[in-house]
């Protein structure tokens, strides 16, 4: 055995949402992908691809086309592997950001939007019981974020979700909202900043 | 225009601003700490949110990823200084392209190749420039620096001494009378162009667009009444630019990109890869 190794299982006190050990360790897979070691991006893949493709199925609805989205999305990963700057935040939030734009690029086109629309009354509920995590971590996690939620103003939280999750711009969400123009993007933000000290994200 | 374009960092970090306002939050970005280090904070909370959403894709998508993978080869690192092109003229190294990963690093890593890109930009605008600088332009830089100067500071005027193209870009995405054009391009991305008639200039906006072919270049292009093609400059390196199109544009009535030899062509040497009509 290697003799490091027992220093590599659990970064000490590490509280961080990811659960201990990822974060350190999804890093270093990317590092490793960016050297074009594709067994590392297989279990990067395999990390993170029900965080990516959940998030992109969110925003975009449509099953077939979330997939394309997430493939892009991991092709995207691969070839700017070399340039995640670990400094700029963690490797987790990296990914969902690239994951995140693509979905909301792809749903803003006008062909997505209209399938999407028609979905919208019916989902736009379900935003706090769809998460199908088993691991137990990730259920703490996911309750830990709806109590972060909870301290939110209700019009915060709609924002938020319509913004984050549903992918409308703010001025969508403020006319879905019945707010005056300028204020949506003062209610996400504040949301953001509330979610953010709530949940202790430090970068 | 921006009352406080600090406060579009929230809608900034969970992609809830328009192409136009991304592309003018983006360049405020670059040269204002607080906004980057805020933004990099709230992208890291919102994206808490997918532990909501997390469900696992089907099965067959991971060979599909795993195999596409195989036949490309990741970027190398960005150098870390700054890295010029080094001829201008050949403008077709693949490596400098596509600086921002993803125009996603929203807020972590944006900011900063952009800085770069923005540079490079306006070397290539300088030169471009030097050989003719058309009146209708120089009214332009004229109004933008008397605009900046009568908001802001000291800081936003060097700015525009030092790059008088992205004061043009602002100045446009931000004119009253500025007309916004969109196009889904072929490989899925889109591609914006703002005119403002009274400016006489004419932007476009790219969002994720595709590199052109090895050894080529994407050439700009405004489309006249009578169908005729006026080169509007190079493309520079990267999917997400925010492009003034050289030339009037006052009387255009389509903006075109096409893939050309390294340096560009006097004429269209293929059919667009967009096309973007005033319309």
């Amino acid at each position: 055995m290697d003799p490091m190794s027992r220093f590599s299982v659990v970064p000490s006190g590490d509280e961080s949402p990811e659960g201990p050990a990822r974060p350190v360790q999804l890093e270093q897979l990317l590092h490793r992908a960016a050297t074009g070691d594709e067994t590392a991006f297989a279990d990067l893949y395999d990390a993170v691809s029900s965080r990516l493709f959940g998030l992109v199925r969110r925003v975009v609805r449509d099953p077939a086309q979330s997939e394309e989205v997430t493939q892009e999305v991991f092709l995207e990963i691969w070839r700017h592997s070399a340039r995640f700057d670990p400094s700029k935040g963690a490797a987790m939030s990296w990914m969902l950001t690239i994951a995140h734009r693509k979905a909301v690029d792809r749903v803003r086109s006008a062909e997505a939007a209209r399938n999407r629309d028609e979905g919208y009354g019916a989902s736009n509920q379900d935003v706090t019981h769809d998460s199908t995590a088993e691991a137990v971590v990730e259920r703490l996690d996911a309750e830990r974020v709806h109590r972060a939620l909870e301290t939110l103003t209700p019009v915060q939280r709609q924002a938020l979700e319509l913004a984050y999750l549903s992918g409308y711009t703010h001025t969508e969400v403020a006319t879905m909202l019945d707010l005056p123009l300028g204020t949506a993007k003062t209610r996400i933000r504040d949301g953001l900043i509330r979610l953010r000290d709530t949940l202790g994200v430090t970068l | 225009m921006s009352e406080d374009i600090h406060a579009l960092s929230g809608a900034y970090a969970v992609d809830a601003l328009d192409e136009i306002e991304r592309a003018r939050f983006e360049r405020h970005l670059a040269g204002c700490p607080v906004c980057q280090a805020e933004v990099q904070s709230l992208v890291a909370a919102a994206n808490e949110l997918s532990v909501l959403t997390e469900v696992g894709p089907p099965a067959s998508l991971r060979a599909k990823v795993l195999a596409e993978i195989a036949t490309v080869r990741p970027l190398p690192p960005l150098a870390a200084p700054q890295e010029q092109p080094a001829d201008e003229g050949v403008t077709s190294t693949p490596p400098a392209t596509a600086p921002a990963p993803t125009p996603s690093l929203p807020a972590p890593a944006a900011a900063e190749p952009r800085v770069e890109r923005g540079d490079e930009l306006a070397d290539r605008r300088r030169s471009r420039s030097a050989r003719g600088f058309a009146r209708g332009w120089r009214l332009v830089v004229a109004a933008a620096t008397v605009a900046v100067l009568a908001i802001g500071g000291f800081t936003v005027w060097r700015q525009v001494e030092k790059d008088p193209q992205q004061a043009i870009a602002d100045q446009v995405l931000a004119a009253p009378d500025a007309m916004r054009f969109g196009k889904r391009l072929q490989d899925g991305s889109t591609a914006t162009v703002v005119r403002s008639t009274s400016l006489q200039k004419a932007v476009l906006i790219t969002s994720g667009m595709s590199q052109p072919p090895s050894g080529k270049v994407f050439q700009l292009w405004l489309e006249d009444a009578t169908g005729h093609m006026a080169s509007a400059g190079l493309m520079p390196a990267g999917g997400d630019q925010v492009v003034v199109l050289a030339g009037d544009a006052t009387h255009s009535k389509a903006a075109g990109v096409t893939v050309e030899p390294p340096g560009g062509s006097d004429q269209p040497t293929s059919a667009p890869v967009a096309l973007i009509p005033f319309a």
